[in-house]
């Protein structure tokens, strides 16, 4: 007993002292990056913002956007001096004096600033005389805000003049920030401004006013013409319409053709901008092809490669925070429902409030994994930044955040919108500006994330300290010349920031300065690859970055422990290249440029031959209805009336090649298209037509009367117009060609069935069929029955009374797993666990399976993917990169029941954070369905936090269905000895999005799968998940992208693949929900 | 020992009886009835209610009060068995000395608790009032309460029984739709469609939704010499004359003072919000609170007077909320921006739901009719009802000009063509009459 004791006192104790050590780790001088106070470094630049009834967030919605900060060495005494931009006040220009060490030289530099409201800064040699200049953008002509975009031209001296007239710089507008780079490669610097719109009634028009160019909000591209900027923006292709809320731009040569692209970040509803260069002047916009998920709220943006594959990859910052409280007291994505149907109307693009991170396969198109990453949500974020902070080689991420008054507060709509009395504009907004206080405050702490090329990890608290900030323009840069990066950050009403880096000579780096020709001496626009220890790493100079802000024009790499550099490229704007080889770690590298020692040697790209080529065989397009889930179930967690088209495949006119039949949505008919070796035929069937009504979600050709033919079944889904009628499965059988519709007794199945799978699993000599169901089209969260049916040898079905499985069935499939030759049946479901049942002479048993593996599983397949000669099961999930992945380390649950006595059902998820679980809904999606609410918390600011058992009571959810998931990765379950007791997760490509379908393929003896999916199915909450391209799958070592196949990238919901034999060669076909037939011919 | 227990209890009567005789009796006058009516409104402002929703929400209370008055004995006749599922009640206690608009009061609080979000702004009202009542004359106050609370308690059980609760789980108005001539929301706040299913609630008088079905409107088409086209065209023409005209034209005058759109969206960055306004039926309330005070009503009329208004204001909308989703007419906004010009906007912001027919016109139509029978046709009156809203006042003739003028504002502000004005208010006046004739009080 006594020893017990003693040992927990040592326990406590042990507890203490690691609290005692925790508190320490919290000074400053412990992590990565330290604050240096401003006494310390004497850079007491505030940017403070005074507000009144004519000035504030109510009369200019970007008031709290914050200003840049800019880095260059103005001096040219080898530290870099730092430019901080006040919207209101002065701005700053501090001399570096070493060591950490600042001196204001603002009042005789001149520098200051006379616009009214200036906003991002760029250091730029505009006069190539070797020392840096100071470009500064302002808002101008709009309230009273008089001033244009200032030139502070350096006279070498210290001092500075306004030259902005004399360069065609004058730009007079609603400026946010500048990018000098040389688009059209005639050697000098021209300049593409980002304008920002603001809210007129035509700014929410369509979208097609980016083609009307407008003054003061349309961002401009000037070109330099010796030394005088002049408007090319409309020659260049350049959109400048009403509706074009730009915040900012990345420059990168995105697709590595050797000319400079640009990306534009559009605030609110305006789609983003993708300008590849043509090459020839002018750009072509081209985000529709390459992006599938834009932010909608877009911000601050970088450029970088972040995976080591040579391609520009792509952040764009939003607005969505992770915050419980605030994510349940701000407007999000929820309020989107019905404006998002009236935005595509109107041309523009789904888009979702949340970071993304676009990673760039090949220049091709770019795919998002933010939410895989965890960084989607850094609550109200401006810059972001890649670079390596810690020097291991792997480019990390720094993004500042926080608004003085977070306008979307909820409650803060509620009370203006009750207490707003308008008398008069004027007078009206006078009183709106005496209530801004009431808006909730979103201070919060900058982020810092680690990467390792694969993937981030948070870093706040650790690298960074974790205190609540307003900050805005934010650069890297190293102050100290100690071969790290350090921070610079620009805020609200407090001081900069300055963060040391220490990483100091803990690990190795090189810095790259380079030189180039008379006109862009500082080389913007050049790439540079350092080739060292095995790792390529890409870095292309650009100071512009982030929000706002530029940083200096040197290169910084990590090298980890690597000691040797093989070898560092130049590719110089001009595209020729530079080698230098052997170069000394830890210093920094001058390189210049020099005509002698370059060369135009072509990088040899692997190009695959490609073995999928796209070819046209049937014209058909499966067009969706217009039946909305959201609309009729209110908290329905996604749609299930989407899960056409209906597929199956067959050779229904026995001339040895398969035809197809392609089951439509409900009020189009459904087609069979006649394979005759060369051309598939369509075959008029007049049943089809009078079925038209049925909403088509599974099909398949089979024997079901034992006459030699294929017949077929077709299963239902929801009716456009909810008719009972129409939403029963149906069978038709083969006359000769024709299909008239069954007359034999089978099971009546008016629930809403996802997949049919025909088999003789009692081995009497017919087929028999699995009927898989997902739910009841009444209500979605109750779970429903499948069934088998038995055939009689007559085409007569009754359901086999021993199969009883009461679950969500989303996808089946008939396969010998223990190589008895019998097929067994494996299951794939959603809030449940896959099922397996082996087959053994029609006695079905059901395999133990690994614990925990409730997930929202979408396919399933037997394949064997550890090539150990038995087969595997295949698990096609949700995947890791989506809404819930945040909270999937404890089991999400589903209750369904009447939660609030409103004699109707309905069904929430709730999540754990902390131990507490809660809603995932809002308090007005959820009133939407429960009216009491409304009375039960009347301020959004009541409802948050509250756990489910608060917002219902212990009692409702005790009587509720509970269902849960507890893991969301795709993988397989190995099979060991015919025992499937160990799940296997997948890498991480496989995790982007939903896997839909598992098509098995042959390519020259070997088996491979073609993995897609994607889901349109959710709603707005999770946007869209579109990011899984396409993979073949020989083995779990053997992943390759379709696309570099030949196949396009898959950006719509995939509903399965399918492949065909042709006469002289196969056909694989891409069904898609609500799209075109894509097919595509190969050999092999 | 008996006969010295009830002597006992005979003198505490006697004791309790004069000291209540010392008690004054409660005075309500109909200025209380207006008190509580304007609490009701302003509750609903803050609680940010449709207008179908708000003309329910006036509705119920007022007939618990009239109730009160007139269940037994009052100068009015009852409601019940004369409105639809209204029963007589069974259990009211006898009304001798009962302070009946006492009880009215009490009732109507009791009801209009139940209605809105904001209870508590009801109940703080109502326990304050409680105090005062209460210390003026508990036994008085007693009495009527329990009086009142009877009727108030017979009221929510049938209100219970209107439907309103199942329509809040109907299916919301599908937007994904490919027909031109299909209703889509409109900017700039892009809501969803209002009370798609409101039809399905039990009218008060009408024997169903339907039963004023007014024609349908012109046929959507977009050809240049259609019907249909020829009143976009006409409206688009209209509303830019009018703007040239300038801010201070009658006509802009007019669609302001009626726009009673309580969702006004305000659009400010990131953020968007109704300024608020009070209801097409909050504003005819307004009108009866005028003609009442104008004439000096007694609290029986008053109450009486705004029972069978609010009454004919509720059907007016269940009315009209079953033609706007059967002929989910599309808004000349979203038409003119598609297919005229871009940059039109109309006077006045675009209400959330389908065009025909007007609801301000079948609502003025069927007020306007009920206000004339109570209060006499060529009745002049000054309109003062949004002076809180910072309009000026507008002096009428009459209800039924008044009505006219109304109607045609939706017009000038251009969120309506003229047919649903036109076809709108005979619907309102068909209702209005209706109700005068199958409805004895």
């Amino acid at each position: 007993m006594s020893k017990k004791y003693s040992f927990l006192i040592v326990f406590i104790f042990l507890l203490c002292s690691i609290g005692c050590k925790k508190k320490t780790k919290n000074t400053p001088q412990n992590y990565l990056l330290n604050s240096i106070s401003s006494t310390k470094t004497g850079i007491s630049f505030k940017n403070i913002l005074t507000e009144d009834a004519s000035h504030s967030i109510i009369n200019y919605i970007y008031f709290y956007n914050g200003g840049g900060v800019s880095a260059g060495d103005i001096n040219n005494d080898g530290l870099i001096d730092l430019y901080f931009v006040s919207n209101q006040g002065d701005n700053k220009l501090y001399i570096n004096k070493g060591n950490l060490k600042f001196e204001d030289i603002t009042e005789n530099a001149n520098v200051k600033g006379s616009s009214d409201w200036s906003t991002g800064t760029t250091m730029v040699d505009i006069n190539n005389d070797g020392f840096l200049d100071i470009y500064v953008c302002a808002v101008s002509e709009l309230l009273d805000f008089k001033g244009h975009n200032e030139l502070f031209v350096n006279n070498g001296n210290g001092t500075f003049t306004e030259k902005s007239k004399e360069y065609g710089l004058d730009f007079k507008g609603y400026a946010t920030q500048s990018y000098f780079f040389d688009y059209d490669k005639d050697g000098d610097l021209d300049v593409y401004i980002v304008n920002h719109a603001v809210h007129t009634n035509l700014s929410h028009g369509s979208a097609s006013q980016r083609e009307n160019r407008t003054p003061l909000v349309g961002d401009v591209l000037l070109e330099n013409k010796d030394g005088k900027f002049t408007d090319v923006s409309k020659k260049a292709n350049i959109y400048g319409g009403v509706n074009g809320y730009g915040l900012s731009a990345s420059i990168a040569d995105f697709n590595n053709d050797g000319w400079d692209d640009i990306y534009v970040c559009n605030d609110f509803h305006e789609d983003d901008y993708y300008y590849i260069n043509n090459q020839d002047g002018t750009f072509t916009e081209k985000l529709a092809t390459s992006f599938s998920t834009i932010s909608r709220f877009s911000m601050g943006s970088d450029a970088a490669d972040i995976n080591g594959d040579g391609f520009a990859d792509l952040i764009t910052l939003d607005m969505l925070p992770s915050d419980e409280r605030a994510l349940k007291e701000t407007e999000g994505d929820d309020a989107m429902l019905h404006m998002q149907a009236n935005l595509k109307n109107l041309g523009y693009k789904d888009q979702y409030s949340r970071n993304m991170l676009q990673i760039n396969n090949k220049g091709t198109y770019f795919y998002e994994t933010a939410l895989f990453n965890k960084i989607a949500d850094t609550d109200w974020s401006w810059s972001p930044l890649f670079a390596d902070f810690d020097n291991d080689g792997h480019q990390d991420l720094f993004i500042t955040n926080g608004i003085l008054r977070r306008p979307n507060g909820l409650d803060f709509k509620k009370y203006v919108a009750s207490t707003f009395k308008q008398h008069g504009q004027t007078e009206g907004l006078e009183w709106l500006y005496k209530s801004i206080d009431e808006m909730p405050s979103g201070k919060v702490p900058n982020q810092i994330f680690k990467g390792n090329s694969t993937k981030f990890s948070e870093k706040t608290g650790d690298w960074i300290e974790k205190n609540p900030s307003l900050s805005n323009g934010s650069l890297y840069t190293d102050l100290d010349n100690d071969g790290d990066l350090d921070l610079v950050v620009n805020n609200v009403n407090d001081f900069a920031s300055i963060f040391e880096n220490t990483t100091n000579s803990s690990k190795n780096y090189i810095t790259v300065k380079l030189r180039y020709t008379e006109k862009n001496k500082e080389a913007i626009g050049a790439k540079v690859k350092v080739f060292a220890g095995k790792k390529e790493q890409i870095k292309q100079v650009y100071t512009s970055r982030g929000f706002l802000s530029s940083t200096d024009s040197k290169v910084h790499f990590g090298l980890d422990s690597t000691a040797k550099i093989d070898s560092i490229v130049v590719n110089w704007p001009n595209n020729l290249k530079q080698t230098l080889k052997n170069v000394a770690v830890n210093q920094l590298q001058t390189i210049y440029y020099s005509e002698t020692e370059t060369s135009l040697k072509k990088e040899v790209t692997e190009t695959e031959t490609l073995r999928f080529k796209k070819e046209h065989f049937i014209s058909y397009r499966h067009e969706e209805d217009t039946y909305n889930d959201f609309f009729n179930e209110r908290l329905i967690p996604y749609k299930v009336s989407t899960l056409g088209p209906a597929i199956a495949i067959g050779d229904i006119d026995n001339n040895g090649f398969e035809d197809i039949y392609i089951g439509a949505a409900s009020g189009k008919t459904s087609e069979i298209y006649l394979n005759t070796g060369t051309s598939f035929k369509k075959s008029k069937q007049k049943v089809f037509e009078e079925d038209a009504a049925f909403e088509d979600t599974d099909a398949a050709f089979f024997d079901i009367d034992n006459d030699g033919d294929l017949d077929l079944y077709v299963a239902s889904g929801i009716h456009s117009l909810r008719n009972q009628n129409y939403e029963i499965d149906r069978i038709y059988i083969n006359t000769r060609g024709v299909f008239k519709k069954s007359t034999k007794k089978t099971l009546i199945n008016p629930l809403n069935t996802s997949t049919i799978n025909f088999y003789d699993y009692d081995n009497d000599g017919d087929n028999d069929i699995f009927i898989g169901n997902l739910s009841n089209p009444d209500s979605f969260g109750a779970t429903v029955n499948s069934a088998i049916l038995v055939n009689d040898g007559h085409g007569n079905f009754k359901a086999d009374p021993n199969f009883i499985l009461n679950s969500r069935v989303t996808s089946a499939v008939w396969a010998d797993i223990n190589g008895d030759n019998q097929k067994d049946l494996l299951i794939a479901t959603e809030w449940d666990t896959p099922k397996i049942y082996i087959n053994t002479n029609g006695k079905l048993s059901l395999q133990e399976i690994p614990k925990n593996l409730n997930g929202l599983w979408q396919s399933i397949a037997a394949f064997d993917i550890d090539l150990d000669g038995d087969k595997d099961i295949v698990l096609g999930n949700w995947g890791e990169n989506n809404r819930f992945s945040k909270y999937i380390e404890n089991p999400i649950h589903f209750y369904y029941g009447d939660l609030y006595n409103n004699t109707k059902r309905e069904g929430i998820i709730a999540y754990n954070i902390d131990g507490q679980y809660y809603p995932l809904n809002t308090k007005d999606e959820l009133a939407s369905q429960m009216n009491i609410i409304h009375k039960r918390f009347l301020n959004h600011k009541d409802f948050a936090l509250q756990p489910v058992e608060k917002v219902f009571t212990v009692e409702a959810l005790a009587s509720a269905k509970k269902s849960s998931i507890e893991t969301l990765s795709s993988g397989y379950l190995e099979n060991k000895n015919g025992k499937f007791l160990s799940f296997k997760r997948f890498e991480n490509q496989l995790q982007v999005a939903p896997i839909t379908s598992l098509t098995e393929t042959t390519n020259t003896a070997k088996k491979q799968l073609l993995v897609s999916g994607n889901t349109l199915k959710v709603n707005t909450y999770h946007g869209g998940y579109t990011a899984l391209k396409g993979f073949l799958i020989s083995s779990i070592k053997e992943i390759k992208p379709s696309t570099s196949l030949g196949v396009e990238p898959f950006d719509n919901q995939i509903k399965e693949t399918a492949i065909l034999k042709m006469k002289n060669k196969k056909v694989l076909f891409v069904f898609a929900n609500n799209d075109s037939l894509k097919t595509y011919s190969f050999k092999n | 020992m008996i006969f010295l227990k009830n002597s006992l209890r005979l003198i505490a009567f006697f004791v309790l009886f004069s000291c209540s005789e010392k008690a004054k009796d409660i005075q309500i006058t109909a200025e209380e009835y207006h008190g509580l009516v304007d609490q009701l409104t302003k509750v609903m402002i803050h609680d940010i209610f449709s207008p179908p929703v708000a003309s329910r929400i006036y509705t119920y209370p007022n007939i618990a009060a009239y109730e009160v008055l007139n269940a037994e004995n009052g100068s009015y006749k009852s409601l019940s068995n004369q409105l639809n599922e209204l029963k007589s009640i069974s259990n009211l206690p006898s009304a001798k000395n009962i302070n009946k608009p006492l009880a009215a009061l009490i009732a109507y609080l009791d009801v209009a608790k139940e209605l809105v979000f904001s209870k508590e702004k009801i109940t703080s009202f109502r326990d304050s009032l409680h105090a005062s009542w209460q210390a003026q004359n508990k036994q008085q106050f007693t009495a009527a309460k329990e009086y009142g609370l009877t009727v108030s308690a017979h009221t929510l059980q049938w209100m219970q029984k209107d439907k309103y609760a199942e329509t809040r789980t109907m299916p919301e108005f599908n937007v994904h739709s490919k027909d031109p001539a299909r209703w889509q929301p409109t900017p700039p706040a892009y809501m969803k469609g209002i009370e798609p299913s409101w039809s399905k609630l039990r009218p008060f008088v009408l024997d169903s939704a339907a039963q004023f079905k007014p024609v349908p409107p012109p046929k959507f088409s977009l050809k240049k010499d259609s019907d249909f086209y020829k009143e976009v065209l006409d409206l688009y023409n209209l509303t830019n004359q009018i703007k040239e005209k300038g801010n201070n034209s009658e006509e802009i005058a007019i669609a302001q003072f009626w726009d009673c759109n309580p969702y006004v969206a305000v659009n400010k960055g990131h953020f968007m919000f109704a300024s608020k306004k009070i209801t097409p039926g909050a504003h005819w309330i307004g009108i009866c609170k005028i003609a009442t005070k104008k004439t000096n009503s007694s609290f029986e009329k008053t109450v009486f007077a705004y029972t069978k208004t609010s009454i004919a204001i509720a059907d007016a909308f269940i009315s009209c909320w079953d033609e706007k989703y059967r002929s989910n007419l599309i808004r000349p906004e979203t038409l003119i921006h598609k297919y005229i010009d871009a940059s039109w906007t109309p006077l006045l912001q675009t209400p959330p739901f389908p065009e025909y027919t007007s609801g301000h016109s079948v609502v003025s139509g069927a007020a306007s009719e009920v206000l004339t029978t109570i209060f006499g046709d060529g009745f002049a009156f000054d309109d003062t009802t949004e002076i809180p809203f910072g309009l000026p006042i507008r002096s009428f003739t009459s209800f039924r000009n008044a009505a006219k003028e109304a109607a045609v504002s939706r017009v000038y502000g251009g969120i309506h063509y003229n047919a649903a004005v036109q076809n709108g208010l005979t619907q309102g006046i068909h209702v209005g009459q209706f109700i005068i004739n199958t409805i004895h009080f």
